[in-house]
């Protein structure tokens, strides 16, 4: 018995020594470049900085001034055009998706096509998406062309310059870019239910609007639940859409400014003076926003995992 | 047809008319967007939506030569093809022993990985901008690879170790008594079999990779290190009044990514569903 402990013992470590060399690589890229920047901006939002240069241990210094103006003002409208992203995207992408998906789950024929066809635009990047919504919606675009030719507009057609209605076209585009994603995970949702489950429904007498809303709704819980997470993210981390837009100062005045594009300006020196940045300021704010996307994507899930129907 | 099919048809009728807008929706941009790439910008404020009456190449020929998209496309590719391949060879590596030894150490090490998909690292830009300056990686397509790398390793070793922790015991056992490395049993016998996961993680690295611009944006300073993105964002305001080579750059750009996805759109609509996103 001893004897076979002392011949096993040198292959387990054996065993481990090849296991830690082959992790080795992986750990080291995503340690070095993912989580010792992430650590160490957590940990510098509580120093003074000037420029690039840490100087002083300052505690919760940079934190206070974040809510105090002219940074306030920009936080929240950022935050608020976040949150309206957000709610923009669950009614307009999410809620359409649901209808699309449910619509092309009644049919039999040419679901995977036009599943294909809703799906390119998110094979694109978010920067062609953006310039090419801005092209065709600028003075003189296509956009202006058609309204015209439906005599629904006279004269230029001014919304990406208009303050009201550019965060608008922001989440519509945002949408027309993603509209596909919950149409496939909704359809796969879908199929996973029971058939027998709408047949009994649809023998007691219930509608497709009423089999959607009070049968499948229900079931497609795990879909919500990750499109919800998905979109948190997403929404809270809105960036190129914005830049190739409106510029990286959210324009018009301020009205499609993210807090990722806030924090862009505060880290790369793009917020007041071209040039000067406030890294104390930005890495604060990345703090803050890094405990809201871990807190609440978190929350989300374990909300959803609580709500979920089981059969 | 019976009356039953016909009136079916009919109840079904709003419905098809539901998804046929949207579809023209996604359609509509992309068609004037193609046509406009052959017309004349004369011709383009003349008339948005026919066909070009002349079909002229040269829009095509200024943006690839003029605007530099020959070399915007190489680095692109360079760079998307260098964290396809570091990112998968190093998470298949990492994915095999955490996923088929017993280690007791395996989980939380998955765990720790596993966390990164959700990481918001563009917060983490500014220290990761200190990083690459010591590390003398700005301006420089390695950089790029090794950041890309970094970002997509988790989704790529928490997709892999699930597809090989499913496969059977004797497929390696043979190959082991037979006396097979460890780094030839991974290479020959598990990522052979387990190809549809490979291929997942590789269409969806590639997409994000070749995509993003946040990162050029602040490691690229020089022209000559610039990927496609943020190639497009300086030329939009720099050639704005040349509608035709915008449009021209705008499809060159899309290219790749189209023929992709032409070829692969089954495997594409698959993963989404297999793994729950693309982002």
């Amino acid at each position: 018995m001893s004897a076979s402990r002392l011949r096993r013992a040198p292959i387990e470590w054996q065993k481990h020594r090849a296991a830690i060399l082959f992790v080795l690589p992986a750990l080291l890229i995503y340690c070095l470049f993912v989580v010792y920047p992430l650590a160490s901006s957590l940990w510098g939002s509580l120093f003074e900085w000037r420029g690039f240069r840490m100087r002083d241990f300052v505690g919760l210094d940079n934190f206070a001034r974040l809510f105090v103006d002219p940074s306030w003002t920009k936080l929240s409208g950022a935050f608020t055009h976040n949150v309206f992203w957000f709610c923009g995207i669950m009614v307009l992408q999410n809620g359409l998706g649901l209808i699309f998906a449910y619509l092309l789950f009644l049919r039999r024929r040419g679901t995977a096509f036009l599943q294909s066809v809703f799906f390119f635009p998110a094979v694109l990047s978010p920067v062609i998406v953006g310039a090419l919504w801005r092209l065709l919606l600028t003075p003189d675009g296509a956009v202006e062309t058609l309204l015209h030719n439906l005599g629904l507009l006279e004269g230029r057609l001014t919304i990406l310059g208009n303050s009201t209605w550019a965060l608008w076209v922001l989440v519509a585009a945002d949408a027309w870019n993603w509209m596909g994603l919950p149409v496939l995970i909704f359809t796969a949702g879908l199929r996973q239910i029971q058939p027998e489950v709408f047949e009994a429904a649809r023998l007691d007498g219930a509608g497709n609007g009423r089999i959607l809303w009070s049968i499948a709704l229900p079931q497609l819980m795990p879909s919500i639940s990750s499109l919800t997470t998905l979109t948190f993210i997403n929404t809270f981390n809105q960036f190129d859409l914005v830049y190739v837009m409106q510029g990286v100062q959210g324009n018009p005045n301020f009205a499609t400014d993210t807090l990722v594009t806030y924090f862009f300006r505060l880290a790369f020196g793009a917020e007041g003076a071209v040039g000067i940045t406030d890294i104390g300021l930005a890495l604060a704010l990345g703090t803050l926003l890094f405990l809201l996307l871990t807190v609440v994507t978190i929350g989300l899930l374990r909300f959803f995992e609580r709500r979920t129907v089981r059969f | 047809m019976t009356n039953l099919d016909i009136s079916q048809r009919i109840r079904q009728l709003p419905g098809w008319i539901v998804l046929a807008l949207w579809a023209l929706v996604v359609a509509v941009p992309l068609y004037i967007l193609v046509v406009s790439c052959f017309k004349t910008t004369a011709e383009i404020y003349g008339d948005r939506f026919g066909l070009p009456t002349n079909w002229t190449l040269d829009n095509f020929a200024n943006a690839w030569t003029q605007a530099q998209f020959a070399r915007y496309m190489w680095n692109s590719f360079a760079v998307t093809g260098g964290a396809v391949v570091l990112t998968l060879v190093v998470s298949a590596m990492a994915a095999f022993p955490l996923s088929r030894y017993q280690l007791g150490w395996s989980s939380p090490v998955l765990a720790f990985f596993l966390a990164g998909v959700m990481l918001p690292i563009r917060l983490a830009s500014v220290e990761l901008f200190s990083l690459m300056k010591t590390l003398d990686l700005l301006d420089s397509r390695l950089g790029l690879i090794l950041v890309y790398s970094a970002i997509r390793i988790p989704f790529a070793v928490f997709i892999l170790a699930n597809f090989m922790r499913v496969l059977p015991r004797e497929l390696e056992e043979a190959a082991r008594l037979d006396g097979a490395k460890e780094w030839r049993i991974l290479f020959r016998i598990i990522l052979p079999t387990i190809k549809p996961a490979v291929a997942i993680v590789a269409i969806f690295t590639a997409i994000a990779v070749w995509n993003d611009f946040f990162f050029p944006l602040i490691f690229i300073f020089d022209d000559a290190y610039k990927t496609v993105p943020l190639a497009i964002t300086t030329f939009i305001g720099q050639f704005r009044t040349d509608w035709g080579m915008v449009f021209a750059a705008l499809a060159i750009s899309m290219m790749p990514v189209l023929v992709m996805y032409l070829l692969l759109a089954r495997q594409i609509r698959e993963g989404v569903g297999a793994t729950g996103g693309l982002k």
